[in-house]
């Protein structure tokens, strides 16, 4: 059963699209010696609005003070940018290209943004806690088979389940 | 074996970021392609209408776990030393985790699959990219206040020598083969659950493709062959000590070992090690790998005392070493580590022929005890080896002095705090000022030593820091026993005096030093006691410290890092001499491609008294010169005596964490005509 998006071809299979995404974590080992992630770049660019705002504070601030002055000179900013072109790449050449808010029918876009913002601020600040999301922590480190980062990826579903009840309304038609 | 970027610590190259960014690409295909630029669809999960997000996670999960252990067995990458591992902290990740999964079904997004989503025209991915951004502002703000959280909960696990790092097998008393094929059976029994979730949710069931069946078969049946195949190939290897908790797979033999194994190239020969021990050769390490115990009993003079499980560490710390002999009593265990070490990539570790106890049979049992007759020269060495490595007194377990965890060490120490700690924390002061200062007033029992006693001529280099032994002994006659609190002081501008003799404490791993901020003559303006009397004699027994540091580098590493443009060099020599105009060495100018920054620009002289600028300033200065606190720093200037100061700036100050010291800097550099060399001032204004 493959969902049918509602422009463009339908999506790959998701067991076929897994072992090209653990390829490509094996791939980032060999390479690069490290895995897959995407919130440190997101941090970095982070840390790179601040210091274009407040350079002095930023600087000498604990956590983005470590990263220098040009915090997006880091492999992992490029990695993001990496993902943001190869989405497009592959959005574009099977047609799921279209601007769009995601929503259920009965919820409004306002409520929609309010949302994607609030939990943006909440899982960015989790990475951090976590030094990383769910492909830097969850994906790398189970991969590694790490105990610390199969116990944050249980715990992300333990959190996600305990309160989706809340938010169904966002996604239900 | 695969050498990665993160194992040359070339991670910040330009040949990474490209590679980077590839396989960046590669992951937001297979993202987008899985559907994950959906946000409902992500969201789906939590609702168990679309289960995509557990399939793919398991598939992926399980077929890079699968290939990093095949690519261990098969010896193509050693996973300890080019693999970077995260330390678990439980607390900091349950309370993330937690925090993470709210968000995520509030937002239906993640930062990777937001990008994809973003990529493909999804507005609120942009908005939560937004939100990203502002979470991770929010953090930088509070982690003053929760930095402890971040560390919070960390294993007690220990593995390739780094605390924390804790592997779920062991976690769970399995093996690691074990796990994984648990784990596949795990993964593919969710596949099918989610299957039969998702047909339960969808009324119409015409839509069941019947291909994704058939994949789903093909999956679930190479994922459980692959496991079991490693489950039974694993068996081959054997467990060793040195490794038992990390359980890396090692099961290459290849001809080269085989053959150096068959030829003993493996092996020293007691008399050799004396020879090279005894020839103060700073490229050599004798490790000892018996328990502390022992080692206190006795050990090889140099030596240093590597348990088992820290030794992949210690190893991959002095990868640059010439040699690293491991020895114990007998040569069982050594020659376990060295093999495994071996298939690790490390062609510098041999063993001891014979152990500790064919090294006092060859080279130290006394002339007169001997059944074979020696010659009269070989008689003369065995009387100086005898001289020279039974005269280590036995390590006596210093009294640990008291501690102030308050403060942090290597570091800058108040007036205020020396005065109100020196008596209660037993601290011993060294004065580095010249000794007609010192006659005439001091720190109530201070010592008086210059900093050029710590260095000296070294193959062949003048005025370099003496070998590790010898600072030893330096600091046994200073009265000064390792654990000791030890703060520095200086007169005038003359920081670079402490900082130097902070190198001789570097390099014997004393890190509890700290020199008094504004130095004599603060102490001296605030009118706190001083004495002209010499302080109560004392000797202690500092012990013998690893030979090697791990921050002093030679010419051949600085040009390697000059060639490879891996490291910021930076000469802290004045700029008249950076650019060639003055010169008091064989040829002027400076390394090609180094930075300038005088050391001078780092300190401020203000009633009366000298020190460090304010942190901020010189955190504006350096950031404008090293791209990031990871970063590789070089620093060097003629001797090694102003660059000890910048060393301590960037270290100490300012938490530069990758800082390393070439010390013979422009004497040697210049010397060696082979070496080329740059003239001019820099292009880039470094100097304000």
């Amino acid at each position: 059963m493959i969902p049918m998006d509602n422009h463009g071809k339908q999506y790959g299979n998701p067991y076929l699209a897994g072992i090209l995404l653990g390829m490509t974590l094996l791939l980032s080992f060999l390479i690069l010696g490290a895995g897959l992630g995407a919130s440190a770049g997101l941090a970095r660019i982070a840390a790179f609005l601040e210091g274009v705002l407040f350079p002095d504070h930023t600087l000498s601030s604990q956590y983005f003070g470590a990263w220098g002055k040009t915090p997006l000179s880091y492999y992992l900013v490029y990695m993001f940018c990496g993902i943001f072109v190869g989405g497009f790449f592959s959005a574009f050449s099977n047609g799921r290209m279209q601007l769009k808010v995601e929503k259920g029918k009965k919820s409004s876009v306002g409520r929609r943004f309010l949302w994607a913002l609030v939990g943006g601020i909440l899982v960015g600040f989790a990475s951090r806690l976590a030094g990383g999301c769910t492909s830097g922590q969850a994906l790398t480190g189970g991969a590694l088979l790490l105990t610390g980062s199969l116990v944050f990826l249980i715990c992300i579903f333990f959190g996600g389940y305990g309160v989706a009840y809340f938010f169904r309304r966002q996604w239900h038609d | 074996m695969i050498k990665t970027f993160y194992g040359l610590e070339t991670l910040d190259s330009t040949g990474a970021l490209f590679a980077a960014l590839l396989i960046g690409f590669f992951f937001g295909l297979a993202l987008e392609r899985a559907g994950f630029g959906s946000s409902r669809r992500l969201a789906g999960v939590f609702y168990f209408r679309d289960m995509a997000v557990v399939k793919v996670m398991f598939t992926a999960l399980i077929t890079a776990a699968l290939g990093v252990a095949f690519v261990e067995q098969i010896g193509l990458i050693d996973a300890a030393s080019q693999i970077y591992h995260m330390p678990s902290y439980y607390g900091a990740y349950i309370i993330a985790g937690l925090i993470f999964g709210v968000g995520f079904v509030m937002s239906g997004w993640c930062p990777g699959t937001a990008a994809v989503g973003l990529a493909s025209g999804k507005l609120d991915a942009l908005i939560f990219l937004v939100g990203g951004v502002i979470g991770s502002v929010f953090f930088n703000e509070l982690f003053p206040l929760i930095k402890w959280l971040q560390t919070w909960g960390q294993s007690s696990q220990s593995s390739f020598g780094i605390p924390g790092l804790a592997f779920i097998y062991t976690s769970l008393g399995i093996t690691k083969a074990g796990f994984l094929l648990l784990f596949s059976l795990i993964a593919v029994g969710f596949f099918w659950g989610s299957e039969l979730i998702e047909r339960r949710k969808i009324v119409d069931k015409e839509k069941t493709d019947p291909i994704n069946h058939q994949t789903l078969q093909t999956v679930s049946a190479g994922i459980i062959i692959a496991a079991l195949a490693l489950f039974i190939f694993s068996g081959e290897k054997m467990p060793l000590e040195a490794t038992r908790s990390t359980d890396s797979s090692g099961a290459v033999t290849t001809e080269t070992f085989l053959q150096q194994i068959e030829t003993a190239e493996d092996h020293v020969a007691p008399e050799t090690l004396a020879e090279l021990l005894y020839g103060g050769d700073v490229g050599v390490v004798a490790v000892d790998v018996r328990p502390p115990e022992e080692f206190t009993a006795f050990h090889i003079r140099g030596a240093v005392n590597v348990v088992l499980s820290e030794l992949p560490r210690f190893v991959q710390e002095h990868k640059h070493k010439k040699m690293l002999v491991l020895y114990s009593n007998g040569m069982t265990h050594p020659a376990q580590a060295r093999d495994e070490l071996f298939r690790r990539g490390y062609r510098n570790v041999y063993i001891l022929t014979d152990g500790l106890i064919g090294f006092r049979e060859e080279c130290l049992k006394p002339v007169s005890l001997r059944s074979l007759p020696t010659t009269p020269e070989k008689a003369a060495q065995i009387r100086a080896w005898r001289d020279y490595f039974l005269a280590v007194p036995p390590l006596t377990q210093a009294a640990a002095a008291p501690v102030d965890e308050s403060i942090t060490l290597p570091g800058l120490v108040t007036t205020d705090w020396l005065s109100g700690n020196m008596l209660k924390l037993k601290i011993k002061i060294i004065d580095c000022r010249d000794q007609n200062e010192y006659n005439r007033a001091h720190i109530t029992g201070a010592v008086a030593i210059s900093c050029e006693s710590f260095r000296g001529a070294v193959n062949g280099v003048p005025s370099v820091l003496l070998p590790a032994s010898l600072l030893a002994e330096k600091m046994s006659l200073l009265n000064i026993a390792r654990g000791d609190t030890v703060v520095l002081v200086y007169s005038g501008d003359r920081l670079r005096d402490a900082t130097l003799i902070g190198m001789a404490f570097e390099r014997i791993g004393h890190n509890r030093y700290g020199i008094l901020a504004g130095g004599m003559d603060k102490w001296v303006k605030e009118q706190l006691p001083t004495s002209s009397l010499l302080p109560k004699a004392g000797q202690a027994d500092y012990p013998m410290p690893p030979t090697a540091d791990a921050f002093t580098v030679d010419w051949r590493q600085t040009d390697d890092h000059m060639k490879q443009n891996t490291a910021v060099i930076l000469d802290v020599r004045p700029p008249a001499y950076f650019s060639g105009e003055k010169s008091d060495e064989a040829r002027a100018g400076h390394i090609p491609g180094a930075l300038n920054r005088e050391y001078k620009n780092d300190i401020y002289t203000a009633e009366g008294f000298s020190s460090f600028k304010p942190l901020l300033e010189l955190t504006k200065a350096y950031a404008e010169l090293i791209p990031s606190k990871n970063s590789l720093v070089v620093v060097h200037c003629r001797t090694g005596h102003q660059a000890s100061q910048t060393f301590f700036v960037l270290k100490h100050l300012l938490g530069y964490k990758r800082v390393k010291w070439y010390d013979a800097g422009w004497t040697e550099w210049a010397a060696r005509i082979e070496l080329p060399i740059e003239t001019g001032s820099p292009a880039l204004n470094t100097n304000r």
